[in-house]
């Protein structure tokens, strides 16, 4: 039972600071993901066009960024280039987890408008409709919608990985944990510890997921109205 | 109306389309047949720009297109396509499919465009269906908002391409009703099928295709009574 009372202690006593630590985790990813969703779009974009410069540049980044730890890409942007620019440890965090995650959401978003059925494209383009305007009203809108699965998990990943920020002095939740089982010597009971709050802010973030995507169906058509 | 001048289309090392020259008059109706790889639908889809041939011309009222400074949007929007699997746009209601390119292309008032799409909705009869999702129609109700889809850009052109061969045998009747009103109203058509019967009561001529070549022209019951190519005869005893 010591195990029990051990964990409880740790969680009257940091469970404040746990929870001060959550919402520094929880910003962390959400600035980077923001980041990461406006690099997915542009580089998708550019994957998807028929320019070919573009397409290499796309795939130079995600190749580069994909081919790398993303502890190595922290450790770059806090400490390697901190003799030309010096970030804080949130803003270089943020910045490699953007970075990192961006790559990621590019494929996501190209696999997701790629998926959709070419005849689609043919459909628009004969009607007389420019690309641009064929992909913003007619591919997209479908894409978007199959993109939202795997970006849901992409997220979660993300949330996870901001653990690594820890390394740079960051004090989110991991950092936390380093913390307070360095004071205490009970690894067991406070990465458990730990372990629960990274699952509960998972699960909340499932549970939205899952509401988003079923609002969004496309599978399920709205109630047909009479004429 | 179309004129195409020694057009040919390669596919890789594979050529499907070996100089052919055609002529489509306006108000007239053409029937191309021919066996799977004979080069008919590349043939048609050259005609929208789908696909881009690798030589010759082709001139649509009286306007060369094979030059890159010609707008192709402009080009669409004269030339209406239909295409075997319907393509209706999923997100959409029967009615938003149908506005969609009038609005966004043409930038009619949207109050003109629904009253247009009633109308052609009225024609193909699915007067009924227009707040409808394309997964809620059969195939040959979606074939005929396809087609309304592509009148209401007023083209001055329809292309069909394999129109009823993604159909349920019991609808295909009501999709060729539609395209026999039509070529009645004088729509210049070209159509890809496999409907014999259609294209000999509806075309005023059929054309032949093999291996990338027109072998054979005529009128239709010409053709399909006395054709003079050994191979039109095979196909045609192989479909007939």
């Amino acid at each position: 039972m010591t195990l029990f009372t051990n964990i409880i202690d740790i969680i009257s006593e940091h469970g404040i600071a746990f929870l001060k630590a959550s919402w520094m985790t929880i910003s962390i990813t959400a600035i980077s993901l923001l980041f990461a969703m406006i690099i997915g779009f542009i580089f998708s974009s550019f994957k998807i066009s028929s320019n070919k410069i573009l397409n290499r540049i796309a795939d130079l980044y995600i190749g580069i960024i994909r081919g790398t730890p993303l502890i190595v890409q922290i450790m770059f942007l806090y400490y390697g280039i901190a003799n030309f620019v010096t970030l804080s440890s949130f803003t270089a965090g943020a910045l490699a987890l953007g970075i990192h995650t961006g790559a990621y959401i590019a494929e996501i978003i190209r696999g997701a408008v790629q998926s959709i059925d070419r005849g689609q494209l043919e459909a628009a383009r004969s009607l007389g409709m420019p690309k641009s305007l064929a992909m913003r009203r007619i591919i997209f809108p479908q894409a978007y919608k199959r993109a939202i699965p795997p970006l849901g998990n992409q997220f979660i990943i993300s949330l996870k990985d901001s653990s690594l920020v820890a390394y740079i002095s960051v004090t989110d939740l991991y950092n936390t944990a380093l913390t307070v089982q360095g004071e205490n010597f009970m690894p067991f009971e406070t990465y458990f510890v730990v372990g629960l709050y990274y699952l509960i802010i998972v699960l909340i973030f499932t549970f939205i997921t899952n509401k988003v995507e079923k609002k969004l169906d496309v599978s399920k058509p709205k109630e047909a109205l009479p004429a | 109306m179309i004129e195409i001048r020694q057009l040919s289309k390669s596919f890789g090392s594979l050529q499907v389309l070996k100089n052919i020259d055609l002529t489509i008059k306006q108000q007239e109706v053409v029937v191309l047949i021919g066996s799977s790889g004979s080069g008919k639908s590349t043939l048609l889809r050259c005609l929208n720009f789908l696909e881009t041939a690798n030589g010759g011309e082709i001139i649509i009222d009286s306007e060369l297109i094979n030059s890159d400074k010609t707008n192709l949007n402009k080009v669409r929007e004269k030339v209406g396509m239909v295409f075997q699997h319907f393509n209706l746009f999923p997100h959409k209601t029967v009615l938003e499919n149908i506005i969609e390119a009038p609005i966004y292309v043409k930038r009619e008032k949207k109050e003109h465009a629904i009253l247009k799409a009633q109308k052609l909705l009225q024609k193909v009869g699915l007067r009924d269906k227009a707040n409808f999702y394309p997964e809620q129609l059969s195939g040959g109700q979606k074939q005929r908002v396809a087609i309304a889809r592509a009148l209401a850009m007023e083209p001055q052109v329809m292309l069909f391409d394999e129109p009823t061969s993604a159909l349920d045998p019991e609808l295909v009747g009501e999709v060729l009703q539609v395209m026999k009103e039509l070529a009645r109203e004088g729509m210049t058509m070209v159509i890809v099928t496999h409907e014999m019967g259609f294209a000999k009561e509806v075309a005023d001529r059929v054309i032949m295709l093999a291996d990338g070549y027109i072998i054979e022209e005529n009128h239709p019951n010409e053709l399909f009574s006395n054709p003079q190519h050994e191979r039109t005869q095979r196909f045609l005893n192989q479909v007939l």
